[in-house]
């Protein structure tokens, strides 16, 4: 309808981490003005840091974000240990890469329980679902307290995990006890198989909307790579972590207290997408069949599949748990002290850390004096390098669906914020601001 | 004595370890401390350990443990059965063999505690001479370094050997089940162990100057030295760590916790330490050992004075748990002994050692900690603070109380309060209690309806002794809420009144309204056998009130007694006392001729968990009534 | 009739709202006993007629005043949940920079973005009739504080220090393994599960009532730290009670 008038004000957008809003100005059919805005406040974690000791960083930084705590705390402990030049272990290695494994499975299965599905279903929130679908409910709730207990027994706890450190783990978990939550992994699959059912029943609601656009993620020629690889994009060549700069060039926008980020176009994707794009060989067998029922491929330009290759994601760090703790039990788990301290020199030096965290790429950069104390920080967050793409997804998205009604539009825009899963109080952590 | 060679007694603690009907716990590294944890093979015994993070006591009363568990609003039970397995207990040193025997005979006093009691029968005690010892213990002074009984087995290092010790049939009997090519010791085994019991106390670092036997009269004589005091306490960081770690403590709180869905619960008791700020806070607010000298003090005394009188001995067997788990290092008693034994001598202080108090250690029948269920029949707003509840057992037997005793009231899923009965034992088929709404408990209970359940413990306490009072004139001087305790000893009286001679009741409040059992107080007025004199502090303009104004102390000049036939009976705010006594005192009212109804924090009610304590006195046994002449010297009592 | 109950977020991590999502099954249990009204996180509607409303994180900014003065109108019981809203949490630490930096920034027209005070803990602002501690809250402080308020009960949270439940758990002291913790100032209520993970206490409950800081001090000065550092510890999380005494 070419003489429509319509606001949509869609102020602190629900079931997103973080406050968002949308706002959209349509006079005689003509789009005004559709903009992503973020009034979050500004949190300071880059100032908080400077002035403390390398010990303590990883415990600040962690407090960025509750649900990507571990992918925070293993950014953070990878920019001090390459700063200060520490090694860890083979043993330690693969447990952080557990770690990391609980933590997407925790935060995608929480997404598309309680965040997603109730729009699949009409719904609004996962509440009425408890009643209605009660089976589905407990199954979600089932998967995600593995996924709680999994990234307990690695890390101590979910959100804020204590176990990380620098160096290694203060405390690890005994072989007997990886190898009950590997059981309990393999059991879980049949609960995997019957989330993806659902999904799958539902996957047609999701818009079928395509803007072309760049991925970045991390890379690595020997695995879906989370802890560990190199820059990648779906546009130009790879990079070495430490040229991060040169692949998210913040720039602020009047409209948002929260940074935007470009490469080789105007705006990119990070997150489970971008990864399945990327890397979407190495994934797990299982994982590639599950996005086989979802006619998922590679390279996929519809952001709402961001969901599925999310519930890929899920089905991959399963079976890559699965695989790792073999591996430990092969080459058989050394034993430490229950209060581990491992000893590390101060030393003056920077270090960049990345790490694929749930929502996309996250990087950790530090520097720190001979004394151990870090005197310049410097984060960047998967959501805002997704900011400007959700922007002008929405610019695009828009005029594909200004025949439908203002409730309907407003449910679709806000159905594309929810599908990057954004961790919007993450985003805005930045103190020094120039104006030019 | 047997002998058993070191692998034979690795194969017997693999036996134990193999038999699934015991769990064996052993001393086993921790960090680079030790612990006593469930052992999974033997060769993660730790043998040659000097002292272990928290005392085996653990077992018998553990940190946290179910009492009761209940229905909302429908019923109590004792909590489930204990584990049926028995626990064998490996590597026991003297010193906390010692201190589970000091724990028997306070957990048995008067009343046993059940818990306690089921787990150490069911356990075994393999004790081990010690092989080092921590440089904080102190154990040799307090005749704990070695010891000849209270365990079923004993093991002495002999290099390539264990000589084992047989402290009873039940260790005999497992030594003949599980162990190997036990051979008779010999002459020189006999003598090797006792050259290596002699040998424990030359690895003593610390150094008492004294002999302990002085220290019950030492530290009376310190207790008013508040520099003293607070010169050692500066630094407490009120943690609670001595007390935690130290194998003679005991105190603990109750707590009540529903479950999510508000259908049930249980009743759990932790353990708690007299160190923390809040362990005699009451729900007033009122805290009588608000200040950290006052509570550092009393650990001291609880152990070196209060129990020894009560049992003869110093509960302390000189561990060095608690000098050094103590952060600011102010915790070892060795330390602080010694400085006053100096302060003592410099100030020419002659100190003797007591003789032995003798002691008849009464015990009796089981603690109840389970509570009979009972019915608000009658509830009956007196003020905007007060209501008076008439209650009924479910069960329907009279409470059976003297008048003075309390009871423990459970209000399901919030906890338990102790409230003074305000009906006296004539009244039958039921009792009242008036309840001041002050904290969760009585909160909850000014919300109940006629008709709803709660749980009673008790009656608990000692109370009046009406047969002693016969033919006596009785003064009653209450304060306030003092009144309704008192209530249950005025009534009695009134039923029974030719036994008794002249009695008085004065009674003050702070304003007309607050005035409780008005109704009644109107009818006594009307009583010729019976003096009646109220007043209040002050009188508002909005209300109206003829009698006197002015506290409580104002009245008793107006009244008359012979000081030798006349008892008084004080109940009222903390402050009161002194000035009530006082003034008596100036009529000389003999001392033993005063009688007074205390009140503290009270939850077990039976003088197990430490808090109502007043210096050596528990409030909940030993009182809540008190005659003046024996708690006059009780510097925390008034 | 079941309570209606609300959830806002200000200036915080989310990490406490999680932890309610961590109750798993137990969250149905939940919804047996209160009817959730408003969670921008987790669902749509929102209604302003609540009776309990659970509010984290920090007041961070002039504007977060108005929004927090409106809920305690509209509820009858507020609890603050998570460190940020109790004492300030890990926000509270950049207090102690804003000046300097504050001072490099240019305003101008989005001199909107530097709508920013020192960061306060929600009782800064409004009256708080619940607490539950901790970085993040634990889930079943929180059910408990919830149980307490259905049966019409004050919440009973602890008055001394981690080290009473460090005790109870058995762990070598942090400053035995030449570590050093600030438990002994700390509220307790965590259940000690730091230094049970194998670390320290970082204080992230907020000191006890009666806090024995120079003792404290002197401790972390006795095994070796240095008077900045001890006085950098206690920034930590304790900067807004501190700077209130």
């Amino acid at each position: 309808m070419k003489n429509q008038n319509f606001d949509i004000n869609v102020h602190y957008v629900t079931r997103v981490e973080g406050h968002g809003n949308i706002f959209v100005n349509v006079k005689e059919g003509r789009i005004e003005k559709c903009e992503w805005a973020i009034p979050e406040a500004p949190r300071f974690f880059e100032a908080m840091v400077v002035g403390r000791n390398f010990k303590e960083l990883h415990h600040v930084t962690s407090r960025i974000c509750g649900i990507c705590s571990i992918g925070h705390t293993l950014a953070s402990l990878k920019a001090t240990e390459a700063a200060l030049g520490v090694k860890i272990s083979e043993q330690d290695l693969k447990l952080r890469k557990l770690a990391l494994h609980g933590e997407n499975m925790q935060s995608h299965i929480l997404h598309l329980g309680f965040l997603v599905l109730p729009d699949l279903l009409g719904v609004g929130s996962v509440i009425p679902l408890a009643s209605s679908n009660p089976a589905e409910v407990k199954t979600v709730l089932r998967l995600h307290r593995l996924a709680n207990e999994m990234s307990n027994l690695i890390c101590g706890r979910t959100t804020h995990p204590q176990r990380l450190i620098p160096g290694g783990f203060s405390k690890i978990p005994s072989m007997k006890e990886l190898k009950t939550l590997r059981k309990r992994l393999k059991d879980s699959i049949p609960d995997l198989q019957a989330v993806a059912g659902l999904i799958k029943t539902l996957a047609p609601k999701l818009p079928d909307f395509t803007r072309e656009t760049e991925f970045i993620g991390l890379t690595s020629p020997d695995e879906y790579a989370l802890y560990d690889g190199i820059l990648g994009s779906t546009d130009t060549g790879t990079a070495p972590v430490n040229d991060y700069l040169t692949y998210t060039n913040e720039y602020i926008v009047p409209i948002s207290t929260a940074k935007r980020a470009k490469h080789a176009r105007d705006s990119f994707m990070v997150g489970a997408l971008a990864r399945f794009n990327l890397n979407y060989d190495k994934l797990s067998p299982l994982a590639k069949k599950t996005a086989e029922t979802f006619n998922l491929k590679p390279v996929c330009h519809n952001p709402f599949m961001n969901n599925i290759a999310q519930l890929v994601e899920v089905v991959h760090s399963v079976e890559d748990s699965i695989k790792l703790i073999n591996e430990l039990e092969a080459s058989g788990l050394k034993s430490q002290s229950i209060y581990n301290n491992p000893d590390i020199k101060p030393k003056a030096g920077r270090g960049v850390g990345a790490v694929e965290v749930p929502r996309g790429i996250l990087y950790h950069d530090y520097t720190y004096n001979d004394k151990g104390t870090c005197t310049k920080a410097n984060c960047v967050i998967p959501t805002n390098q997704n900011h400007a793409n959700i922007e002008l997804d929405m610019k695009a998205l828009l005029p594909q669906i200004l025949d439908k009604t203002e409730k309907e539009i407003e449910l679709n825009l806000e159905m594309l914020v929810r599908a990057y899963d954004p961790c919007i109080s993450c985003s805005t952590h930045y103190v020094k601001v120039y104006f030019i | 004595m047997r002998i058993i060679t070191k692998e034979n007694f690795t194969d017997f603690i693999n036996a134990l370890i193999d038999d699934d009907s015991l769990n064996v716990i052993g001393v086993k590294s921790k960090g680079e401390k030790f612990a006593f944890d469930p052992l999974n093979s033997a060769d993660e015994l730790r043998l040659d350990y000097d002292v272990t993070l928290l005392p085996p006591k653990k077992y018998f009363f553990p940190q946290r443990e179910t009492l009761v568990t209940y229905n909302i609003g429908k019923s109590f039970s004792a909590r489930e059965s204990p584990d049926p397995n028995q626990t064998v207990i490996v590597g026991v040193h003297p010193y906390d063999i010692v201190a589970l025997l000091h724990m028997d005979e306070i957990f048995s006093e008067t009343k046993s505690d059940p818990y306690y009691f089921e787990k150490r029968k069911s356990s075994v005690i393999i004790g081990v001479n010690m092989q080092s010892m921590s440089k904080w213990c102190f154990a040799p002074y307090m005749g704990a370094d070695t010891i000849e009984y209270g365990y079923d087995l004993m093991l002495t290092d002999l290099g390539n050997r264990y000589a084992i010790a047989i402290g009873s049939q039940k260790g005999e009997q497992l030594l003949d089940k599980y162990a190997k090519g036990l051979t008779n010791a010999l002459a020189r085994d006999i003598q090797m162990v006792g050259q290596k019991k002699r040998e424990v106390a030359a690895m003593c670092k610390q150094k008492l100057d004294f002999s302990p036997d002085l220290i019950p009269e030492m530290l009376s004589n310190f207790y008013g030295e508040s520099a003293f005091w607070e010169k050692h306490s500066e630094k407490c960081l009120a943690c609670g760590s001595c007390v935690l770690v130290c194998p003679t403590c005991y105190c603990f709180d109750v707590k009540d916790n529903p479950d999510l869905t508000l259908q049930q619960g249980e009743r759990v008791r932790t353990w708690d330490g007299c160190l923390l700020e809040d362990f005699a806070k009451i729900a007033s607010g009122e805290n009588f050992r608000a200040t950290r000298p006052t509570r550092y003090r009393h650990r001291y005394f609880k152990k070196g004075k209060y129990l020894f009188d009560r049992f003869g001995f110093i509960s302390c067997v000189g561990c060095g748990r608690c000098g050094s788990n103590c952060l600011p290092d102010i915790a070892n008693p060795v330390s602080l002994l010694n400085d006053m034994y100096r302060e003592a001598q410099q100030s020419g202080l002659e100190i003797t050692a007591p003789t032995a108090p003798d002691i008849k250690i009464q015990t009796g029948t089981d603690i109840d900690y389970v509570p009979r269920l009972a019915t608000v029949i009658k509830k009956q707003p007196m003020t905007s603070m007060e209501t008076l509840f008439e209650i009924k057992l479910d069960d329907d037997s009279e409470l059976g109380h003297n008048p003075g005793q309390f009871v423990e009231v459970s209000v399901f899923g919030v906890g338990e309060a102790p409230i003074s009965i305000s009906s006296p034992p004539t009244k039958k088929g039921s009792f009242e209690l008036c309840v001041r709404r002050l904290g969760n408990v009585t909160t909850k209970m000014h919300a109940l309806k006629e008709g709803d359940k709660v749980g009673i413990r008790g009656p608990f306490g000692h109370g009046f002794d009406t047969e002693q009072l016969k033919g006596k004139d009785l003064l009653f001087v209450a304060g306030g809420l003092g009144l309704a305790p008192l209530r249950s000893l005025f009534n009695y009286v009134l039923d029974n009144r030719k036994d008794y001679g002249k009695v008085t009741l004065l009674y003050g409040c702070k304003e007309p309204r607050e005035l409780l059992f008005s109704d009644e107080l109107v009818a006594l007025s009307r009583r010729d056998d019976v003096e009646f004199k109220p007043t209040v502090d002050r009188c508002p303009e909005s209300e109206i009130w003829s009698a006197n104004v002015g506290v409580i102390t104002t009245l008793i000049p107006q009244i008359e007694f012979n000081p030798e036939s006349v008892y008084a009976i004080i109940c009222g705010p903390p402050i009161m006392y002194k000035f009530v006594i006082a003034d008596l005192k100036k009529r000389s009212v003999p001392d033993d001729h005063i009688l007074m109804s205390l009140e503290r924090r009270m939850k077990c009610g039976v003088g197990k968990c430490g808090h109502c304590q007043i210096n050596h006195i528990y409030v909940c046994k030993d009182g809540p009534v008190f005659n003046y002449a024996k708690i006059k010297g009780v510097p925390e009592a008034l | 009739m079941k309570p209606k109950v609300a959830f806002f977020d200000f200036a915080g991590c989310e990490g406490d709202q999680l932890q309610i999502a961590n109750l798993e099954e137990d969250i149905l249990t939940l919804l047996g006993q209160v009817e959730v009204v408003s969670f921008r996180e987790v669902m749509k509607e929102h209604s302003d007629n609540y009776d309990i409303a659970f509010i984290e994180g920090s007041c961070t900014r002039l504007q977060d005043e108005d929004r927090l003065k409106q809920i305690r109108k509209n509820a009858k019981i507020v609890v603050a949940i998570g460190s940020c809203a109790t004492i300030g949490g890990i926000n509270s630490l950049r207090n102690y920079k804003e000046i300097d930096d504050v001072k490099k920034a240019v305003y101008g027209e989005n001199a909107r973005l530097f709508d920013t005070y020192t960061a306060r803990p929600i009782d800064a602002v409004i009256p708080v009739d619940a607490y539950v501690h901790g970085c993040p809250m634990t889930k079943e402080e929180f059910l408990s504080v919830v149980k307490s308020l259905l049966m019409g009960k004050k919440p009973e949270i602890p008055n001394y220090p981690v080290c009473v439940e460090c005790k109870k758990n058995e762990n070598v002291c942090a400053f035995e393994r030449g570590q050093y913790c600030v438990g002994t100032v700390t509220r307790a209520g965590c259940n000690s599960c730091c230094v049970n993970e194998g670390t320290i206490c970082w204080g992230c409950r907020g000191l006890i009532d009666n806090p024995n800081e120079n003792s404290e001090k002197e401790v972390l000065m006795k095994y070796g730290l240095s008077i900045d550092d001890a006085i950098n510890k206690f920034k930590l999380y304790f900067g807004w009670q501190e700077r209130r005494k």
